[in-house]
């Protein structure tokens, strides 16, 4: 007992250490904040800035929030998976460095966002997801075989998409 | 025991990335703290109210400030950034790429020595480094006059305010060496004490107003960060201009001059140059009196999709990037092409791969006939030449030369525009179109003209290399090259010995600068 009384106390010590670490991450990340839905939780990181500020200036400003079109909707399970996932992929990107000032959505949610797209403007676009059968080159990954966007580029982060040259996004400051 | 030493093992492992995301939020917290900061206004940073004692402490920036440097102090970033056009070291010999360029620009330098240009810390070494500018032994020798000067370098507008803009002018090239020796810089574009950007040689402000429809006093500032770039990406001559000097004599200029009265197009400034009977030289071979097209950038640019959707020339060549939480603009002006993430993707949706592939295949259009042009048209020089010497008569060849004479000036302002094959890729494959058309044309006359003179059958020398070429139209290049290294051996240290004595000369413009030119071993 003697002899395994150091190795104990160093593994006791470490656990400590590592829970105390993470219940700091959990502090400094903020990371009950992600808990909510409201979209000023996603410019904790200013990476967001200029999505948040282009949504901020959008029509959709007052009908959609950030996860109505970027998370799934069809179940409260699949919500939390996506947003874990999602928290996951981004907090890695940040700590990595490893992305550009260019961001562009996954192939997996793109398919997400385009089904909100068609929950939301059902009867706009019933006729199209009829005629969809006929395309010619469909793109797999999304519902209906062509991304909304490709046609209404300025929905709803504007055409100019760039953490350094998105114009008029200033606005976010006043967290 | 085991136990132990796995649950510390694991506590360990989930701590590294904790750690490391820990550090990672710390970090981007600050940035996030600075970026969201209200900007300082530059002003108040002159005044020190931003990073207090240091910037104060610094001297201010002296109108007409050519060397870079000096501005550096207050901008590190950009400066730094510019001090980055250094990186384009590799020299790029067109003439060796296609040798049909030497017969075309026979009896005129560009027949010499040519290259692609490199970044703008270069500008003045490869000035005093072609074969175009010889090889002068004082101030008063050597083939060129002070206009070759006049884009090269931030001490141009300093002395065209010192000695006045016509002095400027006048005299031979070799008159300013001990006076122009900072590559282009911060002064070329900006004001000293607002930043603003500011357009330093008037010529493009009495252009613009001559041809009228975009008058100067009407720029805004997205204009402007078109405009400081076409003070010298533009076509232009050397207008000869009488003048008396304070001592009442006569003195001859030579000011570079924007040929717009008529128009920015191919055709209206071909118009203008034939109203005023103008040629930059005769060709050795055909006697044309010939044009030379210079970097018609902006006049293309402007008919171009991207200059009609109002985006200026440093929205690509100098796109916004990112220090920590620092934006600034790169200024660091090269291809876009080098960072498509921050320059074609900020507004288009497609990869990089699909990009580099869209872009390369305009460029091969633009070459597939560019080449077909530059091959009619040196053809059509050989055979003006043989019917010259068979007897033809000035009148039997007026309307082949006139044909020549256009072709040619088409071309070169297609090819000579740089980016033109992608600035504007219709209109430089529809004036490539016609100077094909032109050349053609004069080569059908021509062979009229051959046949009435019994050589019908005439077939123009070919040739496969620049030497060749060079050696077909007697170029002597062992003699430009000994002239040339003569005049870098002697003339040129001095030139800088007496520009650092006069405090002019910024050494750290030619620091690490290796030797480099077509002609060199």
């Amino acid at each position: 007992m003697d002899k395994k009384n150091p190795l104990i106390l160093v593994a006791i010590l470490s656990v400590t250490a590592a829970v105390g670490l993470f219940l700091w991450v959990v502090q400094e990340s903020r990371a009950l904040s992600y808990l909510s839905s409201d979209p000023k939780v996603c410019i904790n990181c200013h990476t967001m800035n200029t999505s948040y500020a282009t949504w901020q200036h959008s029509s959709h400003r007052g009908k959609a929030s950030c996860v109505d079109c970027h998370l799934p909707r069809d179940s409260f399970i699949n919500k939390m998976i996506a947003k874990s996932r999602d928290g996951y992929k981004h907090a890695t990107a940040m700590t990595l460095r490893s992305y550009g000032n260019v961001l562009r959505v996954s192939d997996d949610a793109a398919a997400r966002i385009q089904a909100n797209c068609i929950s939301c403007h059902q009867a706009a676009v019933s006729q199209m997801l009829d005629n969809s059968a006929l395309y010619d080159r469909a793109d797999p990954t999304v519902a209906m075989g062509r991304r909304c966007w490709d046609c209404h580029r300025r929905v709803p982060h504007g055409t100019t998409r760039s953490l350094t040259a998105t114009p008029d996004n200033l606005g976010v400051k006043e967290l | 025991m085991k136990k132990s030493t796995l649950l510390t093992a694991a506590a360990v492992a989930v701590m590294v990335p904790m750690l490391l995301l820990l550090v990672s939020i710390k970090e981007n917290k600050a940035e996030q703290q600075t970026q969201n900061a209200v900007p300082p206004i530059m002003n108040s940073l002159k005044g020190g109210a931003v990073a207090a004692g240091d910037v104060a402490k610094l001297p201010a920036i002296k109108k007409y400030e050519s060397r870079s440097a000096e501005w550096g102090k207050y901008y590190p970033r950009q400066y730094d950034s510019y001090l980055q056009t250094s990186k384009s070291i590799e020299i790029t010999d067109v003439l060796k790429e296609d040798p049909a360029l030497v017969i075309l620009w026979a009896g005129y330098g560009f027949s010499k020595d040519y290259n692609a240009p490199r970044g703008h810390h270069y500008m003045l070494e490869d000035n005093i480094n072609t074969l175009r500018t010889g090889g002068p032994v004082d101030d008063k020798s050597g083939p060129m006059p002070t206009a070759c000067w006049t884009c090269k370098s931030p001490d141009v507008p300093r002395l065209m305010h010192e000695k006045g803009e016509l002095d400027y002018f006048t005299g031979k090239w070799a008159r300013w060496g001990t006076e122009i020796v900072n590559p282009i810089g911060c002064a070329d574009c900006h004001d000293n004490e607002t930043m603003k950007l500011s357009i330093s040689r008037d010529f493009l402000k009495r252009a613009l107003d001559a041809e009228g429809s975009r008058p100067f006093a009407e720029a805004s500032h997205q204009d402007m960060r078109t405009l400081v770039c076409a003070q010298c990406h533009a076509e232009y001559y050397f207008k000869k201009t009488d003048w008396t000097d304070a001592e009442g004599n006569k003195q001859l200029a030579e000011v570079v001059t924007f040929p717009w009265d008529n128009g920015t197009s191919v055709e209206a400034i071909e118009q203008y140059y034939d109203e005023r009977d103008f040629t930059d030289w005769t060709h050795q071979l055909s006697r044309t009196p010939m044009l030379k097209a210079q970097h018609p950038g902006y006049e293309t640019f402007i008919t171009g999709i991207h200059g009609k959707n109002g985006l200026a020339c440093a929205d690509c060549h100098m796109p916004y990037v990112r220090e920590g939480g620092v934006k600034y603009s790169s200024h660091k002006v090269g291809s876009p092409l080098e960072d498509i993430q921050n320059t074609c993707l900020t507004c288009h949706r497609e990869s990089e791969e699909e990009f580099k592939q869209i872009v390369k295949r305009k460029l091969e259009r633009k070459n597939e006939l560019a080449r077909a042009a530059a091959a009619e048209l040196a053809k059509a020089h050989f055979e003006a030449a043989k019917a010259w010497e068979l007897g033809a008569t000035a009148e039997e060849m007026a309307p082949a030369l006139l044909d020549i004479r256009h072709g040619q000036w088409r071309w070169d302002f297609g090819v000579a525009s740089h980016g033109g094959f992608f600035h504007a890729p219709e209109e430089t494959l529809r004036i490539l179109a016609t100077a094909i058309h032109k050349g053609q044309s004069a080569r059908i006359k021509l062979r009229t003209v051959l046949a009435r003179h019994g050589a019908a059958d005439y077939e123009a020398p070919g040739f496969s290399s620049k030497e060749e070429a060079q050696a077909l139209i007697g170029l002597s290049m062992d003699k430009l090259v000994a002239e040339k290294m003569q005049f870098l051996d002697n003339l040129r240290p001095q030139w800088l010995k007496e520009a650092a004595a006069k405090g002019l000369y910024d050494e750290k413009t030619r620091q690490g600068m290796a030797f480099k030119t077509s002609y060199s071993k």
